[in-house]
């Protein structure tokens, strides 16, 4: 068995994971400040996506798509926040799991309406020229995929330690009530950060697309693997859904190139089981421990 | 400064709070004493907002502020200091206190510089707090938490405080020293509504005292009335 193949599964694998990664890490962002996720995330990185695919083909340069794009997933996610979570949340009912669902649902039947049912072409001026680094190649698009993850989940990173607005969104995870009395509306922290995991998901949109092209059924694949990676590292672990992503997005190329690309769903499945079954507050979690 | 009239709140279908009324005057301090379950701890949530009253009113400087949330009234000028001390554990002292002046401060950045003489003050105050600005507050002992949870209040500049039960679950000597804290706050001038299980000692800090026994105001007075009332003696006081 050849080693360089491996490794070039690993590599091509792992820079798949880093955008489930960051899927994921719009997961911890929501639940860090509401306890709830967006269960239709996977239609919100999609949208965006052909969002962006319908800028560029409007003519709009690649470099001002983007921002376009991340925009329009941020209001994505305030519309999801409004029209689902927040009437669970009032009621202080688990119900913002089925209306996220429905919510997603929607926009799949949006998406299949407006742009059909094809996948389709992304086109980006970065280059799927691979290069040939010690034996392995890497394209540059692929390596821009990890700029881009790193580049979005370090902004928001810096945005939670270095501005008050960012310690106040750690201020309502910590405490929502201690927070109100603050002065630090919930409401409108929760707000943010489905902003915030609503522009991070469109980055992953964005950066996905051209490697894998643009289609209504994206979606559940993505938010398959995204869920796994979260549940295994934590819910709170910005540091974990990196690893976790890195290691679950190598597993899956690994796999499919020896078991069949048929297989390829299989680790994510397997490792959301037995992360479940395990270490239900994930790897990287934190247990939580209720003070009465 | 602060007055409540007739207040009426409870959880769900069961009322806890029936009717109480009490004022707080401007630089005095007052306490709320009674019995477990009295109601003291309601009393607190439905004026800061963290319940919303289902009658009765709560006037802040002359302004009504019942059935506002708990972010409106904490803007409004009241600090609550909540039953628990409620730090932000994760977050270091020094943020738990930048965040107790979130409403004064930019929201972005240089805020630390704009907050630089409040955190002077409550440094001063508690020189602990300064020497663990940069630690969890949630690894602080209990002592050093109800400083930082009476600090982060101070931040806010707030027009009035209410301390629920800052002495709960202290040892005796820390119980002291936060007395002794409270002793300072009324000196600088500081409007303050105090709830205390340790009924004697808030006494002897109060302007005015308030007895609360089944979701009502049984008795008030001075504490020098007080403590000649019989029946406060015989139950509180003793």
């Amino acid at each position: 068995m050849d080693t360089s193949i491996i490794l070039q599964m690993v590599v091509s694998g792992a820079f798949m994971g880093l955008v489930y990664a960051l899927i994921a890490y719009g997961f911890q962002l929501t639940f860090a400040t509401s306890k709830s996720i967006n269960f239709g995330q996977g239609e919100l990185v999609m949208l965006s996506a052909f969002f962006s695919l319908t800028l560029l083909n409007l003519g709009l340069p690649y470099w001002l798509m983007v921002p376009g794009g991340l925009l329009f997933g941020a209001a994505l996610g305030l519309v999801v926040e409004r029209a689902g979570v927040r009437l669970a949340l009032e009621q202080k009912s688990e119900g913002w799991i089925l209306l996220t669902i429905i919510l997603g649902l929607l926009g799949f039947s949006a998406a299949e309406n407006i742009w059909g049912r094809d996948d389709r072409p992304f086109p980006t001026p970065i280059s799927a020229d691979a290069l040939h680094v010690f034996g392995i190649n890497i394209t540059p698009l692929e390596i821009s995929v990890a700029i881009g993850v790193f580049l979005v989940m370090g902004a928001v990173e810096l945005f939670k330690r270095k501005t008050l607005m960012g310690k106040a969104f750690e201020a309502v995870s910590a405490d929502r009530d201690a927070a109100e009395l603050m002065g630090i509306s919930a409401t409108r922290t929760i707000m943010l950060s489905y902003g915030l995991s609503g522009m991070v998901a469109a980055m992953a949109g964005i950066l996905i697309s051209p490697i894998t092209t643009v289609g209504p059924t994206m979606a559940s694949a993505l938010i398959l693997k995204a869920f796994a990676v979260a549940v295994v590292a934590g819910l709170d672990s910005g540091f974990g859904v990196v690893l976790i992503g890195i290691f679950l997005g190598a597993l899956e190329s690994l796999t499919s190139f020896y078991l069949g690309s048929g297989w390829r769903e299989a680790p994510g499945l397997v490792l959301l089981i037995l992360a479940l079954a395990v270490r239900p507050n994930g790897v990287f979690g934190k247990s939580t421990m209720r003070k009465v | 400064m602060l007055i409540v009239d007739n207040l009426h709140a409870g959880y769900g279908n069961s009322e806890v709070l029936m009717g109480a009324s009490l004022q707080v005057k401007q630089g005095s301090v007052v306490a709320l004493i009674g019995a477990n379950g009295a109601g003291k701890t309601t009393t607190m949530r439905a004026i800061s907002g963290m319940i919303r009253p289902t009658r009765g009113a709560v006037m802040l400087d002359g302004q009504p502020v019942q059935g506002h949330g708990a972010a409106r009234i904490a803007r409004l000028g009241l600090a609550h200091s909540p039953e628990g001390r409620k730090v932000f554990g994760p977050l270091s002292v020094e943020d738990n206190l930048l965040l107790g002046a979130f409403n004064h401060l930019p929201r972005f950045f240089g805020f630390r510089a704009k907050a630089e003489i409040e955190l002077e003050r409550v440094y001063e105050l508690f020189p602990r707090l300064r020497e663990r600005k940069g630690q969890a507050a949630g690894t602080l002992s209990g002592g050093e938490q109800q400083m930082l949870a009476i600090g982060r209040a101070l931040m806010a500049k707030p027009k009035v405080i209410l301390l629920d039960e800052p002495s709960m679950g202290l040892a005796p000597v820390i119980v002291q020293e936060v007395f002794n804290t409270i002793r300072r706050l009324k000196e600088a001038g500081i409007t303050l509504l105090l709830v205390e299980q340790f009924a004697k000692s808030a006494l002897e800090v109060a302007d005015y005292a308030y007895v609360m026994e089944h979701g009502n105001i049984a008795v008030e007075g001075t504490p020098a009335e007080l403590n000649q009332n019989q029946r406060v003696l015989a139950a509180y006081l003793g």
